[in-house]
């Protein structure tokens, strides 16, 4: 993408007033977006994104410079316009970069931009159908489509130099269910590092009636109850739980400056004896997969928690310095916006020994969260909260009536405490995990498991 | 002028690949962020960057499409995905190109000043501002984030109905997180100020706000669960009429998507519940004298006196309404296709401070901040159950503060249940819209603790 004498001057450049490490980023993106509301496509949007990041680091100190422009003259002058926050004698370190062929992990079969968009549109169509048909109450239904293709180049002043291609795609399906002037949706959005042969393989049908099905399922529910009381969560999506509570506090971005309540804890026993958690971008065609990170190390399996001791962290470059630790391969961004930093790629609890018949008929009362919404966390004090999408009242180790408006809230550091059953049928699902370094494709994951005591905050009292 | 002559070719090219009408959109902008961590300068990045939209109407039918690579090379691609786009489109809304408005009010977002701070100047605030909020009090154990950016920015929009309008604006922002600690317990507390008017950004104030917020909430805990009066702090307030902001869209409510559809002109709120779209207004935000589309931009209430007046409109909607467009097109950024957005727009204030709306309260809760709310609220059914933190009022004092409860409600339902909207009008951080709220005292919302 860049040559290599253009790549070398630039990083020199970057050097100039003592920076002990240069790297030069560069992204060219082609991304094709598709919105249809009520069956007709309503719009979409295609584009390129480009542009390089600069960053240098001194120390623990960093500085990031990006443009769009890629001639010579606006590289090295944003180059030194970056070396200008530092000061210091230059290092002269000697620059020899080596090209190294990226191994792929994510096969590709069909390139997103070989077919037309009339046949993406079909595909939207179906989803549409389906999920406006699936019941009577369905007043609406929106499909989005997504793809991209993100070439990436990567190089260092330590001679790192690679390029690597990611190409990702994504159907989103949203129902609306209407009852005596009462509105409420369910969501479906399944997507992976994969071309449009993803599109091909889908179970299009599946997805559409089960948006349509939890939209229905929630206008016919009542309030949900509130109260601190057990919460069983169902497998799949439910591994925001750990995503939110737990995952961002394990990231270096937090750890490294003693922000996160996990920090200095590696050994300790952080979880209950039966959660083992990871993180892992290696997975072959995952959403939230790659072969190199933004850094360009090879992603890897963290083993992050085991049996309740905590046993890594992610790790990115800057943040690695500052903790003495090594690199993850999981330092990412979204675009050449944004300087990489650690993040989740793919992170779910690991599946355990009990079934969910079994989960369900050891809980006398509680809560049963089918789907769960998005939710946030405070990494400081672990405060999170969570919306149940499809919850449903639990009695006598039964599921009886729907129930709707749940938000699940609680610290990470107790509620990993307070996991009592974990489940065999490990599931991921996907999601757009938001932070310092931008939103990117993550997924979350979790086999069923029950917390012995969650505060459910619902509309109705306790019961 | 070397975008003119670019624009020209763009549209040249357009014409003969059968494109009617056609705009572009360009925006170019520069940004600083410094951030600071223990004395020093951790983090220091610029930008430099631009990109530039063709959107074009092709047998009826509007496509778009981006770029940033603003080159002559870059030409074909962009009319071709124009095309492309345009003729997958079935939606039968029809989507025009503006000729422009007869006038334009002007509206100063550029402030000179600010772009004559050196650098040294912005550094040197940014670590006084960690230092403060060291030196207030020995609880506050580490700072989470102490950045202060600015950025500026200009946009053109060109189009072949000779509409030709250009706009630049600055902005500066600052923002620093605190962790207090007391034994096992911690607190975060967050401040921040946003503007063009360096001179308003004033160190010690800040970190007062942000320490004082974290130390405030030491030693909470949950409460009882039930239903209690609520007074909604200002910022707080404004943060859950963000989250609703879509249930004015005309274009929501055309795609039967917002609960207001058929309640135009209707009572939907309280007597006391004014709301406001105010392009013009001094010191806001997101004032403006053009919209997404080049529509001259107007004031409007939205609500008055619990009436509702009017959704917000683009020139899509407005077509299909059959009325004005309300000039509230968005244009998020060259990589937006033409959407709906309020400007700055408010809550209009009443008359008792805060602490006169407390006095009044025999037993309730004071939400001071709501969260979650991109997860724990449905914008369709109005639907919310949010964690939150807050104090809890007895006998018109605060009693203590509160901590893990949720409050839940339904928006539709506590508009028509605001008892009072206090003096304190305050507006949250600037996204595409600007948004306020005073403090909002709730009849009863329900409270999910212990």
């Amino acid at each position: 993408m860049l040559n290599r004498k253009l790549i070398e001057d630039t990083l020199t450049a970057a050097l100039s007033t003592g920076g002990d490490f240069a790297e030069i980023f560069v992204e060219d993106r082609t991304n094709n977006g598709i919105i249809m509301i009520g069956g007709k496509v309503e719009s979409t949007m295609s584009g390129r994104d480009y542009g390089l990041g600069i960053r240098i680091f001194k120390g623990f100190n960093s500085v990031y410079a990006y443009t769009n422009k890629s001639d010579r003259n606006t590289l090295i002058d944003t180059a030194k316009k970056a070396a200008k926050a530092l000061e210091g004698p230059n290092l002269n370190l000697t620059i020899n970069l080596t090209k190294t062929d990226v191994k792929g992990i994510n096969t590709i079969l069909i390139d997103p931009s070989s077919v037309e968009k009339t046949k993406k549109v079909q595909v939207m169509k179906k989803a549409y159908d389906t999920a406006f048909n699936y019941d009577e109450l369905i007043t609406q239904v929106t499909v989005s489509y997504t793809d991209y293709t993100q070439n990436i180049m990567v190089a260092n002043s330590e001679g790192l130099w690679k390029e690597d291609t990611r190409v990702r795609s994504r159907l989103g399906i949203s129902s609306v269910a209407s009852k005596n002037g009462e509105m409420q949706s369910g969501f479906f959005g399944p997507g992976a590092s994969k071309g449009y042969e993803f599109f091909e393989d889908l179970d299009i049908d599946h997805y559409a009636k089960e948006a349509s099905r939890i939209a229905v399922t929630m206008v016919n529910a009542k309030y949900s109850p509130s109260g601190r009381m057990p919460v069983i969560i169902d497998n799949g999506f439910g591994g925001v739980i750990f995503h939110e509570a737990c995952g961002h506090g394990l990231e270096a971005t937090s750890v490294a400056k003693g922000l996160s309540v996990f920090a200095g804890k590696i050994g300790q026993q952080i979880a209950s004896p039966i959660v083992t958690a990871i993180d892992d971008g290696s997975i072959p065609n995952q959403w939230g997969s790659y072969s190199i990170d933004d850094e360009g190390t090879e992603s890897q399996r963290n083993v992050l928690i085991e049996n309740g001791i905590l046993k890594g962290y992610m790790v990115d470059k800057l943040n690695g310095r500052r903790m003495n630790m090594d690199v993850t391969g999981s330092s990412r961004r979204q675009s050449y916006r944004f300087p990489p930093t650690s993040r989740m790629s793919n992170t779910f609890i690991d599946k355990g020994s009990s079934t969910p018949e079994e989960i369900f008929a050891n809980t006398e009362k509680g809560l049963y969260a089918k789907h769960m919404g998005g939710g946030s966390v405070n990494p400081s004090t672990g405060e999170f909260n969570f919306a149940v999408m499809e919850g449903y009242i639990i009695e006598k180790g039964k599921i009886k009536e729907p129930v709707r408006g749940a938000t699940l809230i609680g610290k990470g550091t107790e509620v990993l405490n307070k996991i009592d059953m974990v489940g065999n049928n490990l599931l991921q699902s996907q999601g757009m995990c938001g932070s310092v370094s931008g939103s990117i494709p993550a997924n979350v994951g979790q086999p069923m498991i029950r917390v012995s005591e969650l505060t459910v905050g619902g509309r109705e009292g306790e019961k | 002028m070397e975008m003119k002559a670019l624009i020209d070719k763009i549209f040249q090219k357009g014409r003969e690949s059968g494109l009617n009408d056609m705009e572009v959109y360009y925006s170019a902008g520069s940004s600083l962020t410094l951030k600071v961590f223990q004395t020093e300068l951790d983090t220091y990045n610029l930008s430099e960057s631009e990109g530039l939209s063709l959107r074009g109407v092709y047998k009826g039918k509007m496509g778009y499409s981006y770029t940033e690579r603003v080159d002559e090379a870059s030409i074909e691609q962009l009319v071709r995905d124009v095309v492309e786009n345009a003729t997958i489109i079935d939606s039968e809304d029809e989507e025009d190109i503006f000729e422009g408005s007869k006038e334009y009010k002007k509206v100063d977002s550029f402030n000179l000043g600010l772009s004559k701070i050196s650098e040294e100047e912005k550094i040197k605030f940014v670590k006084k501002l960690e230092e403060e909020a060291f030196k207030l009090d020995k609880r506050i154990t580490s700072v989470q984030a102490c950045v202060f950016g600015d950025g500026y920015g200009e946009t053109i929009m060109s189009n072949t109905k000779g509409l030709f309008l250009e706009d630049k604006s600055n902005i500066a922002y600052t923002y620093i997180s605190v962790v207090a600690k007391e034994g096992e317990d911690i607190k975060t507390g967050l401040a921040y100020r946003t503007g063009n008017d360096f001179n308003k950004f004033i160190a010690e104030e800040i970190a007062k706000e942000a320490v004082d917020e974290a130390l405030a909430l030491l030693g909470a805990s949950s409460v009882k669960s039930g239903d209690y009066k609520v007074i909604i702090k200002n910022s707080a307030a404004a943060d859950l009429l963000e989250a609703f902001t879509g249930i004015f869209s005309a274009e929501a409510v055309q795609k039967n998507l917002s609960l207001l559809k058929g309640k135009l002109n209707e009572k939907i709120a309280s007597d006391k519940f004014t709301l406001i779209d105010d392009p013009y207004m001094e010191g806001g935000l997101a004032s403006k004298s053009f919209d997404g589309e080049g529509v001259a931009c107007k004031y409007k209430k939205v609500i008055d006196k619990g009436v509702l007046k009017t959704y917000f409109h683009n020139l899509k909607t407005a077509k299909k309404d059959g009325v004005e467009t309300t000039g509230n097109a968005s244009k998020g950024s060259y990589k937006s296709s033409i959407g709906i957005s309020p400007s700055n727009f408010y809550v209009e204030k009443g008359e008792r401070d805060l602490n006169e709306m407390i006095a009044d309260l025999d037993k309730g809760i004071l939400i001071t901040e709501l969260q979650g709310l991109h997860s724990g609220l449905n914008s369709i059914s109005g639907d919310f159950s949010l964690a939150a933190l807050g104090y809890l009022i007895e006998g018109g004092k605060i009693s203590r503060p509160v901590e893990q409860i949720t409050v839940a409600g339904n928006y539709f339902e506590m508009l028509k249940n605001i008892e009072e909207t206090g003096s304190d009008l305050k507006f949250g951080l600037p996204g595409g819209a600007y948004i306020g709220s005073p403090s909002l005292k709730i009849k009863k919302l329900s409270i999910a603790g212990e």
